[in-house]
């Protein structure tokens, strides 16, 4: 399913490096002296070369997640995403797979598509119309009088795209790492039963969060601040991210609680053959995953005030609503939580050093009938108030890392996910400055 | 005694998803097979009249009844639905006494139609219906009626029915139907009886059972004593017998038919395992006041809506027995991809595929020619077609074989193009009327084909067109 790069990036006209060797240096250097279990030094969130190192070495080399099927559900329909520098379509084709191509036009650089998301046949760049196919050939430039105009060598510069159980995922490396294939045999089995080529949008949101990305994806990884997600903790078990032997006092009852509903879970998921066992391997591979099936609190069906559902329509072909959440996070740029009555799904686009762009999807059965099967202001609720708290959260450590008087913090117990995620980030750009 | 001959496995059948009632596609489409298809549509009750043909006895003191409509018509209803009967219990010059059973067989075998009368010796009718129904015998009808019944198509058929003593009547109209129909299904029926002899259909079910993979059948003995030998559940429904026979109810549409107090301990029972309020479905078999109360105002309703149909039938009786359609297009492979039609049903409307039609504002417009705008344009060109720009203000007259935008081009029209070959999809418009041929390269989409867009650059026209440019 991949597309091959038809052309390599060539360096002509460019500078050498992105960055003079000496400043290369002092940031390899930074890395060096990364200290492990500590939050990073102030430049990783507020540097401008450093937010450039990481689209070279992490959105520039890795799988990067881009939408749902849902999103472009017919041939001819496209998403346009951005990150960094970079603007990327993601082109749902006849066949049914799906063409990654760089938004940028061979004429002049135009931006070829503006549009968020749209739907189109042929892509016509807007400045002097140059004609693309949706495979990004150039198949028309009015050109009168030019005799050596070869059209075969200006087609759109074309990405690598893989679709796994309904998801889309782009890379723009002339190489990408291999290990995704790997990866996607992990998570496929877990996410395929809720069946996300027959879901819909019912809500789409997207934040920009006045914050560097990795604060928007360290903030995912830990619930040690939970407490600030009063309408989160209905459903979500507060004892996140903690074991047997480090659970407070008031959270004892609760995590009682949480033991009982997984192993009704646990049960019920054997039963149907559906996998739940906890996969973490976020930072002992290149394509870094965790994902497990948890139960949620009350009836244990969605995230909703009583854990009931929150679509009257089944996923799939799943045959219970009492599935909990199957939660994942893949590295670098997203999170996803399928229930059995909907799906939300979490990509995080850089925008630049210190904003990123944070975009919620909610999937719900392609046949529910909002009004009817959901009610989309209550299907919405728990992830919008919550995604609000968490970019304060987020703005506030931004707010910090600019600070003189910042100095990188411990991360507790409870946050030995950040810290891998971390750990994962700093492997990867070293490698690439190597 | 031959025990079994040979033991085989036999490998699941491979079936399409979900369940479609066979005159789902029919009503969903608005043109094509029409009139006598329709007639196999419950979309409405009738007055008819019916004639006795068979009576079968069943255990538990019930008895089934056969009938066939007078008129020769098939009977179209919903599995779960039931029909009014009026019955001259007290001779043909006294008023009849008129009840509602519920049908037992199955809608795809529409020829005859059963119901299953349990006899209960202190009331009036049902001792009578016994007695007295024989083949031969014609009763007036009215039916069908009921929203207790299965749904004309559900990608997810998972269902659990409840019934209890005769509220296994419409229950077993739906496993005779789900039995009858391909698809997947996932069906659990429980059933609870007062005596180990009591079960109606018991063997019928048991063949279905052990015949249909989709299909499993429970008893349990209400709160009798056990027989020696019974195998099968006993006591009153509870939460843990929902569990054990459907540990996945939480994700099922149930349908539940019996007496009162059994459907109002079974719907208590659901809501404790999780079942969603709008999946469960009842019928209240022996109802009290409040029912019967709710049964008549229905039945009310039907009977106008019977007689009013009943004359608007009489005028088309032609269209009802027209040659049945070669092909309703079920169960195509292209089911799948495409999921479930959905029917509306209510109310009958005869489509005209030659009506013209208004879908937006816009349309109409040139309809007919003389009365629109257009003829006040000025007329430019020569040819034997014309063209009219509604936005322009001009009539273009072309030639069948001239491509559009060329001489829309000519005579003023303002449509930006690049391409010229059908590639780039600037010069796309929308066309109010008339047909073209289009020789395009990929510059539209067929999405946009159907919301009557084209691309004039390279599009002939093949009659007279209003064009919105
Ligand atoms: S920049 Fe795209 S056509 Fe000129
Ligand atoms: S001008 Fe390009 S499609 Fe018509
Ligand atoms: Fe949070």
């Amino acid at each position: 399913m991949s597309a091959p790069v038809n052309v390599a990036l060539n360096s002509r006209g460019k500078l050498a490096s992105s960055l003079p060797a000496h400043q290369r240096a002092e940031i390899a250097e930074l890395f060096e002296f990364r200290r492990a279990g500590y939050s990073l030094d102030a430049p990783f969130y507020t540097d401008r070369s450093i937010f450039n190192i990481d689209m070279e070495a992490i959105f520039g080399q890795h799988w990067i997640y881009a939408a749902s099927v849902a999103e472009l559900p017919e041939p001819g329909d496209y998403v346009t995403v951005d990150y960094g520098p970079y603007s990327l379509i993601v082109l749902r084709n006849d066949d049914g797979d799906v063409n990654v191509l760089h938004n940028v036009c061979r004429h002049r650089g135009a931006r070829v598509l503006t549009e968020a998301a749209g739907s189109t046949g042929n892509l016509v760049c807007g400045y002097h119309s140059w004609t693309y196919s949706p495979s990004g050939d150039l198949i028309h430039a009015s050109a009168p009088g030019e005799t050596k105009f070869d059209k075969g060598c200006f087609g759109l510069k074309r990405a690598h795209s893989r679709m796994v159980a309904g998801l889309i995922f782009v890379c723009i490396a002339d190489e990408p790492p291999a290990d995704f294939d790997e990866t996607s045999k992990i998570f496929e089995p877990y996410l395929a039963p809720h069946d996300l080529s027959k879901t819909k949008i019912a809500y789409q949101q997207n934040i920009i969060e006045e914050g560097n990305w990795k604060l928007v994806m360290e903030n995912n990884r830990e619930c040690y601040h939970c407490d600030g997600h009063p309408e989160l903790a209905c459903s979500l078990f507060p004892t996140w991210g903690l074991t047997d032997g480090v659970i407070p006092p008031h959270l004892e009852e609760v995590w009682d609680r949480n033991k009982e509903a997984q192993s009704s879970l646990e049960e019920r998921c054997r039963r149907y053959g559906l996998p739940y066992e906890v996969v973490e391997e976020l930072d002992t591979r290149v394509a870094g995953i965790r994902i497990s099936r948890e139960s949620l609190d009350g009836e244990g069906e969605s995230f909703s005030p009583d854990g009931r559902r929150l679509s009257k329509k089944l996923l799939g072909d799943l045959r219970d609503f009492r599935l909990g959440r199957c939660s994942m996070h893949l590295q670098p740029n997203s999170w996803f939580h399928f229930q059995g009555d909907h799906v939300i799904t979490f990509a995080v686009f850089p925008v630049n050093e210190h904003q990123t762009l944070v975009r919620t999807t909610w999937l719900v059965a392609d046949d529910a009938e909002e009004g009817v099967d959901y009610d989309l202001e209550k299907l919405t609720y728990t992830w919008k108030q919550t995604n609000l708290q968490d970019k304060a959260f987020v703005e506030l450590c931004q707010k910090g890392a600019s600070s003189p008087a910042y100095e990188p913090g411990p991360y507790m117990k409870s946050e030995y996910q950040v810290e891998a995620f971390i750990n994962w980030y700093v492997q990867r750009v070293q490698e690439h400055l190597a | 005694m031959i025990e079994l001959l040979t033991e085989t496995a036999i490998s699941e059948p491979s079936r399409i998803r979900g369940l479609e009632m066979p005159w789902n596609r029919v009503m969903g489409s608005t043109e094509g097979p029409a009139g006598a298809a329709r007639a196999l549509g419950p979309w409405h009750p009738q007055e008819f009249m019916a004639e006795c043909v068979e009576t079968v006895p069943e255990a538990g003191g019930m008895m089934t009844f056969v009938f066939r409509r007078c008129d020769g018509a098939p009977l179209a209803f919903r599995a779960g639905q039931y029909v009014n009967i009026a019955f001259p219990v007290n001779g043909e010059d006294q008023d009849p006494v008129d009840r509602s059973y519920s049908l037992s067989s199955s809608p795809t075998q529409p020829w005859t139609f059963n119901i299953t009368v349990k006899s209960d010796p202190a009331g009036l009718v049902s001792p009578w219906v016994h007695e007295n129904v024989k083949p031969g015998m014609v009763l007036d009808m009215l039916g069908p009626v009921g929203a207790f019944h299965l749904p004309d198509a559900d990608r997810r058929a998972r269902y659990l029915l409840l019934a209890a003593g005769a509220g296994i009547t419409p229950i077993m109209s739906m496993v005779r139907t789900i039995h009858s129909l391909p698809g997947q299904a996932d069906v659990v029926v429980l059933y609870h009886g007062a005596e180990a002899g009591g079960y109606a259909f018991h063997q019928e079910l048991a063949y279905i059972a052990s015949v249909d993979s989709r299909v499993k059948v429970f008893y349990s003995l209400g709160n009798r004593s056990k027989p020696e030998g019974w195998e099968w559940l006993s006591g009153r429904l509870t939460a843990a017998m929902i569990d054990q026979v459907a540990p996945d109810a939480n994700g099922r549409q149930v349908y539940a038919c019996g007496p009162e107090g059994y459907l109002n301990t079974a719907a208590e029972l659901l809501k404790k395992v999780g079942v969603d309020d709008t999946s469960i479905n009842m019928e209240f078999f022996s109802g009290d006041r409040q029912t019967l109360l709710e049964y008549q105002e229905e039945l009310a309703l039907a009977a106008d809506i019977a007689e009013e149909i009943a004359e608007e039938i009489a005028d088309s009786a032609q269209d009802y027995y027209e040659s049945q359609p070669t092909a309703f297009g079920l169960y195509e492979p292209g089911y799948d991809a495409e999921g479930t039609l959905t029917a509306t049903g209510l109310p009958l409307e005869t489509v005209d595929p030659d009506a013209p039609r208004s879908e937006d504002g816009s349309s109409g417009v040139g309809e007919e020619p003389g009365s629109s705008d257009a003829s006040s344009f000025d007329t430019v060109g020569t040819g034997s077609l014309t063209l009219s720009f509604m936005r322009t203000g001009i009539n273009v007259r072309v030639d069948p074989d001239e491509h559009i935008l060329e001489v829309a081009q000519r005579a003023g029209v303002r449509i930006g193009a690049n391409c010229k070959e059908g590639m780039c999809g600037s010069c796309k418009v929308v066309k109010l009327s008339g047909e073209v041929e289009m020789n395009h390269q990929g510059g539209i989409r067929a999405r946009e084909i159907d919301a009557g867009k084209f691309l004039p650059c390279c599009s002939t026209a093949r009659t007279d067109m209003v064009i919105d440019a």
